[in-house]
């Protein structure tokens, strides 16, 4: 393979690693990180690289194993979020009785492209808003579409802590998409 | 698992089911639970929604690539492993 190659890649593919990257990652700096990172053992592997898959094919499966190394990492360093913490959160949510406080709104129309593009945008942002942690187990989950039970192994939390992230994730990020408009008729 | 759950159990419920496969009764539970209330009828609806959109490959519209002083990082320990 010509030394060349390396170069473009980073040409090349760059920018894509860098957004995939950094919709999971949910940091500029993390994200760099992970595309250099992949850059690099690319170059390391270059030899077994057999040209059935494309490049950019081959570089995002190595990105992904990167990814979940820098998350790795992270867990290890950030105290992960106790479970008193967010609990609050999770409990003014519903009345005493275990009821809703707060009827839910509809989104605006998902099926809609218009109304589509913007709830994505929201849907990053939101989830760019999360604690970090829960931000990146959530992402592996619902953007990169991760087991469940391989992110846990992966990471060394366990199921429970696991699961517990993800559903406060996924209770936050509805309320974040209601409390930014996009509620009642028309979102 | 009770058979009446309230809306905060039903949404673990129906949390978990996007990440593993409930046992029958909770199932049932679930479900007995959805058909009385929208509230969460409408929660299942927008985490399997969010879920969906989420997971469409964006990737290649339009969105901020990577900064001039990292890839000119990169470049740089792309070309001294190159020179090793």
């Amino acid at each position: 393979m010509n030394m060349l190659d390396a170069h473009t890649w980073l040409a090349d593919h760059g920018d894509y690693l860098f957004r995939v990257a950094r919709r999971q990652l949910h940091s500029d700096e993390l994200a760099e990180d992970a595309v250099q990172d992949t850059l690099l053992a690319a170059l390391s592997a270059r030899e077994r690289y057999a040209g059935d898959a494309s490049p950019r094919t081959w570089l995002v499966g190595i990105l992904k194993h990167k990814i979940v190394d820098i998350i790795r990492k992270r867990v290890r360093e950030v105290e992960l979020p106790r479970d008193e913490d967010g609990e609050e959160a999770v409990d003014a949510l519903f009345k005493q009785d275990g009821h809703w406080a707060e009827p839910l709104q509809a989104w605006g129309n998902p099926h809609k492209s218009a109304e589509l593009g913007q709830l994505r945008r929201a849907l990053d942002e939101c989830a760019d808003r999360l604690k970090p942690v829960m931000a990146q187990v959530f992402s592996l989950r619902e953007v990169g579409g991760m087991e469940t039970e391989e992110i846990c192994k992966e990471l060394g939390i366990t199921p429970t802590n696991c699961w517990v992230l993800l559903h406060r994730a996924r209770l936050f990020m509805r309320q974040c998409l209601e409390l930014n408009g996009f509620s009642g008729a028309g979102g | 698992m009770k058979w009446r759950t309230t809306c905060k159990e039903t949404t673990e419920l129906a949390s978990r089911a996007l990440d593993e496969h409930l046992g029958f009764g909770e199932r049932l539970a679930m479900r007995m639970h959805l058909m009385i209330c929208t509230n969460c009828t409408r929660f299942v609806q927008q985490i399997n929604d969010m879920r969906r959109m989420l997971r469409m490959d964006a990737t290649d519209e339009a969105g901020p690539g990577l900064s001039e002083p990292a890839r000119r990082r990169i470049e740089t320990e792309l070309q001294n492993k190159l020179d090793q």
